[in-house]
């Protein structure tokens, strides 16, 4: 049984649909990425989820009890806010203290509460202060641990770390994982950082147009990106695109004129694709066998190396490789690459859906 | 009981629309009967004979001629004089935050109690004002009970009552107003009659128009300081329409006639405030864009 | 910095000395006379230097006027009584019936809270009499002509939409986020309400509140219209004591500081409140 179930969950403002028949399942103590572009919705199935809104059609079930018509507060979840909506006239403290109030907790119940968040996530030092008195990352860890204090069954988490600086949300993303595991809730986190999905997530849902356009590990979704859209969110740099041909055997394609070897599935031969290539699936060799290239430009981009290339028919790509790799070439070295086949995806011109398993 | 709750909780405002949407109503029926509470056995319903006979009679055409010019001289005297104020008082500073605190009694005295005030300061006997006057070449000034200053009078009256709110709104509207275009005006060595003119009076103007509005739906109903003053003599010189519906209703009974006037009051209002409330949304958006 | 300064300065000076002397001469004015006897108000020409007295506000709060004819009994403390009862039952009443209707006009968008909300503003700038004199025939037939009831019930046209305008813009400023949190750490939706909607929009009750008040407390065609002698406030009640009493200057004078001097107190102290409450109160709310 499911901790967490929503089915043909739909919302629409007039003719202005939000989703349109999202479906989702998650078991206890998963964490599961909603992963999208910002406008698709995401903080939106958060609230539904939370009961602050009303779906226009659809069930939503917790524990295998369905809350659909039930009202937040007895939903049993916890929710951090994007914009942490800490209630501005109570300590750090009282915030924190507030889920487990509510459940007329008594007070030594609510004190210990209290500071095991509060030592988890490091804040026990500011639990006086007024929000108004606490910067940016204590805020966050502030909703964080209010979120957290009743051990909801369920842990709804709006981009949390959208609104904090670089070098904490750095360590959050290590510390977040760890801290969820513990609280042994069912996890649905909110963000448009692919990364940050890729390192939390069991199971990502990207959602797109009103619709979860793929549920599924971070492998499977980086690995089988399920429309040319999935695969150009996940990865940086983005995925490389052609709309090309395939040969009749399905086991060439071309590239301004000159056809590489992809090894694909032979049934899609002969027909227009996008053909997709991650940059980390270029590789460059000196011998002749692949598509010959001059490298335009090379930019290091964290511990990878990205160069920018264009192939003798004008087709411009990314390449990127571990900095440690032996030999980056210079700017204007002429060379030819290959493709490592995982890292070649073909999708349909105009649907835009992934063409192979 | 979800969906309930925003209605159960608008109960009260409901009620208080139909309490007021009733008498309203009712208003326009008693407008169309001749229904003098003197003389019941005369009732009946006569459509717009009260309105029509409007047309014909002095009296009515008097009361909205007063109407206009009260509501029409103390709007401009105190969008003048409030802006100068404002202006006087813009820069903020301990003498100037005193003053317009001051400046907040009149407003805070019951007009009617503002109305009581003056007249003992204008009575001919032992007024203030009286001697005053009497001192600069116009002894015996009867103020109020005099056809030729009644008006002056509780224009006078209306003024020092809401002069302040004028100055307020129009004091809050200039220390609002963004200060790049000043100081770039102060720097090119622009003319001070050219920033007022050019840049402080076109920004200012949505206040100015929102406190004109405002202020001239508020005149135009005026009823307590020249009641309180005069009960709208000497003669008919004072009687606008809040005050002649009243003396029809309650001295010559006739129900009818004061209704008609009201409504047409109400429609001349109307007319304004819808006016108002557009340019009030106006400003209301332009005050959450700018926060 | 610029050459004009000194003579601004003077100018400046003199205009503003002016403009104090307009709006505070009348209330010092009325202040001395009501620490005058009739025959020091009567003496030509006026004077600043006379022996005080406090005979006028002795024979108000004793409602007991001794002239040379005789003495005279005076209701002017019932007046106050009455305002002081009016204003603050019916603000009172306003805020515990406005206030969640506000609320309700902020966070839940429904078509008759819209409907209500123009019906109200339309009627807003309406003149008074219009609902007044329909609202008197139909109150003697209830039988609530001169009664506390029937002038609080008609003190909330003025009390109602105010709080209700101005209350809402307060809500609306605020992020429903804070309610959506407080009702999902466990909160039913008036908990939420009193805990949190209610605390942070406090600003907002304050300034609509002391309005409110004020409005009622400086009414005058409402009970003119509605009460008699016995439950007439302070303004209709001046009126009559006027009338009544005929010469009695100084007492008038007394009378009308007295009834002032509510609505000055607040002012004074919450003058930044009020500020807010007008300036929003028109403009925005």
């Amino acid at each position: 049984m499911s901790q967490l179930a929503f089915s043909n969950l739909s919302k629409a403002f007039g003719s202005f649909k939000v989703f349109d028949g999202l479906s989702l399942a998650a078991e206890a103590g998963e964490i599961v990425v909603i992963f999208g572009s910002s406008g698709t919705g995401k903080t939106f199935l958060l609230r539904l989820i939370a009961g602050v809104e009303e779906p226009t059609t659809g069930t939503i079930e917790i524990g295998g009890r369905d809350v659909t018509e039930i009202p937040p507060e007895q939903r049993n979840v916890g929710m951090a806010f994007q914009n942490f909506a800490l209630f501005p006239h109570m300590s750090a403290r009282e915030n924190i203290a507030s889920p487990l109030r509510a459940a007329h907790a008594d007070e030594a119940t609510v004190e210990s509460g209290v500071s095991r968040v509060a030592k988890l996530l490091k804040i026990d030092h500011v639990l006086g202060h007024a929000p108004r008195e606490l910067s940016n990352g204590q805020k966050q860890r502030t909703a964080l641990a209010r979120a957290l204090a009743a051990e909801p069954r369920i842990l709804l988490l709006d981009d949390p770390l959208r609104n904090v600086d670089a070098k904490l949300r750095f360590e959050m993303r290590l510390e977040l994982p760890r801290l969820l595991r513990q609280s042994g809730a069912t996890v649905l986190y909110v963000t448009q950082d692919y990364k940050e999905a890729m390192a939390l997530a069991d199971r990502i849902a990207v959602l797109a147009g009103g619709r979860f356009v793929q549920v599924g590990t971070p492998e499977e979704i980086y690995m089988a990106p399920s429309t040319l859209g999935v695969a150009k969110l996940f990865g940086d740099p983005s995925i490389n695109t052609l709309e090309t041909r395939l040969s009749a055997d399905g086991m060439w394609v071309a590239i301004r004129g000159k056809d590489i070897r992809i090894d694909k599935a032979a049934k899609l031969g002969g027909r227009e694709v996008i053909l997709g290539v991650r940059p980390e699936a270029v590789a460059l060799t000196q011998s002749q066998v692949g598509l010959p290239a001059t490298v335009m430009a090379v930019t290091p981009l964290n511990e990878r190396v990205v160069l920018l290339l264009e192939s003798d028919g004008g087709w411009e790509f990314l390449a990127s490789l571990p900095s440690a790799a032996a030999d980056i070439p210079e700017p204007n070295t002429r060379l030819s690459v290959t493709f490592a086949a995982e890292g070649v995806h073909l999708f349909d011109p105009t649907t835009g859906e992934r063409l192979h398993g | 009981m979800r969906k309930a709750l925003p209605y159960l909780l608008s109960l009260p405002a409901l009620l208080m629309c139909i309490g007021i949407l009733i008498p309203f109503f009712t208003a326009v029926y008693y407008s169309m009967l001749r229904y003098r509470l003197n003389l019941p056995a005369m009732k009946g319903f006569i459509w717009f004979d009260n309105y029509i006979n409007f047309f014909t009679d002095p009296k009515f055409w008097n009361t909205l001629k007063i109407s206009l010019i009260y509501a029409g001289l103390t709007v401009v005297l105190e969008l003048i004089l409030g802006l100068v104020i404002a202006l006087l008082l813009q820069k903020r500073s301990r003498v100037n935050n005193f003053v317009s605190i001051l400046l907040l009694l009149p407003l805070m005295t019951a007009p009617a109690l503002a109305a009581l005030m003056w007249k003992l300061m204008t009575n001919p006997n032992f007024g203030i004002l009286s001697y005053l006057v009497s001192l600069i070449g116009f002894p015996d000034m009867k103020w109020g009970s005099d056809p030729s200053t009644a008006l002056f009078t509780v224009v006078l009256v209306d003024m020092w009552v809401y002069t302040p709110f004028m100055m307020i709104l129009l004091l809050a509207g200039l220390r609002s107003l963004p200060t790049a275009p000043f100081e770039a005006a102060a720097l090119d060595g622009v003319p001070r009659s050219f920033v007022f003119f050019r840049i402080t009076l076109p920004m200012l103007m949505p206040y100015l128009l929102t406190a004109t509005l405002f202020r001239l739906l508020d005149s135009i109903q005026q009823f307590d300081i020249i009641y309180a003053m005069t009960q709208g003599g000497p003669g008919d010189k004072l009687l606008v329409f809040q005050v002649q519906a009243y003396l029809d209703f309650f001295q010559a009974t006739n129900v009818g006639r004061s209704a008609a006037l009201m409504i047409i009051l109400w429609a001349i209002t109307y007319f304004l405030s819808n006016i108002f409330i557009k340019q009030w949304l106006k400003l209301r958006e332009r005050a959450h864009g700018a926060a | 910095m610029d050459h004009t300064s000194t003579f601004e300065r003077i100018l400046r000076g003199i205009l503003l000395a002016l403009v104090v002397l307009f709006f505070m001469f009348p209330i010092f004015w009325i202040l001395l006379m009501s620490f005058q006897t009739n025959e020091s108000i009567l003496r030509m020409p006026p004077s600043v230097f006379f022996t005080p007295t406090f005979d006028n506000y002795i024979a108000l709060v004793t409602g007991e006027m001794r002239t040379a004819a005789g003495s005279l009994q005076l209701n002017f403390m019932q007046n106050l009584w009455n305002s002081v009862l009016l204003s603050t039952t019916s603000v009172a009443v306003a805020l515990v019936l406005g206030v969640p209707a506000a609320y309700a006009f902020a966070r839940f968008k429904f078509r008759l809270g819209e409907d209500i909300a123009f019906t109200l503003l339309s009627f807003r700038f309406a003149p008074p009499l219009l609902v007044l004199l329909p609202l008197s025939l139909y109150f003697k037939s209830l039988g609530l002509t001169n009664t506390y009831i029937g002038l609080i019930w008609v003190y909330q046209l003025i009390c109602l939409p105010l709080i209700l305008w101005i209350v809402r813009g307060y809500f609306e400023d605020l992020s429903p986020d804070i309610e959506h949190a407080h009702r999902i750490a466990g909160y039913s939706w008036f908990q939420t309400f009193r805990k949190i909607a209610v605390p942070l929009a406090l600003p907002g009750i304050a300034a609509a509140g002391l309005l409110a008040f004020i409005f009622s407390w400086n009414n005058f065609v409402f009970a003119l219209v509605l009460a008699s002698a016995d439950k007439q406030p302070v303004t209709v009640g001046a009126l009559a004591f006027v009338t009544a009493s005929g010469i009695q200057y100084g007492q008038i004078a007394a009378a009308i500081v007295m009834s002032v001097i509510p609505t000055f107190v607040l002012a004074m102290f919450a003058q930044r409140y009020l500020v807010e409450g007008l300036s929003l109160g028109a403009v925005k709310g």
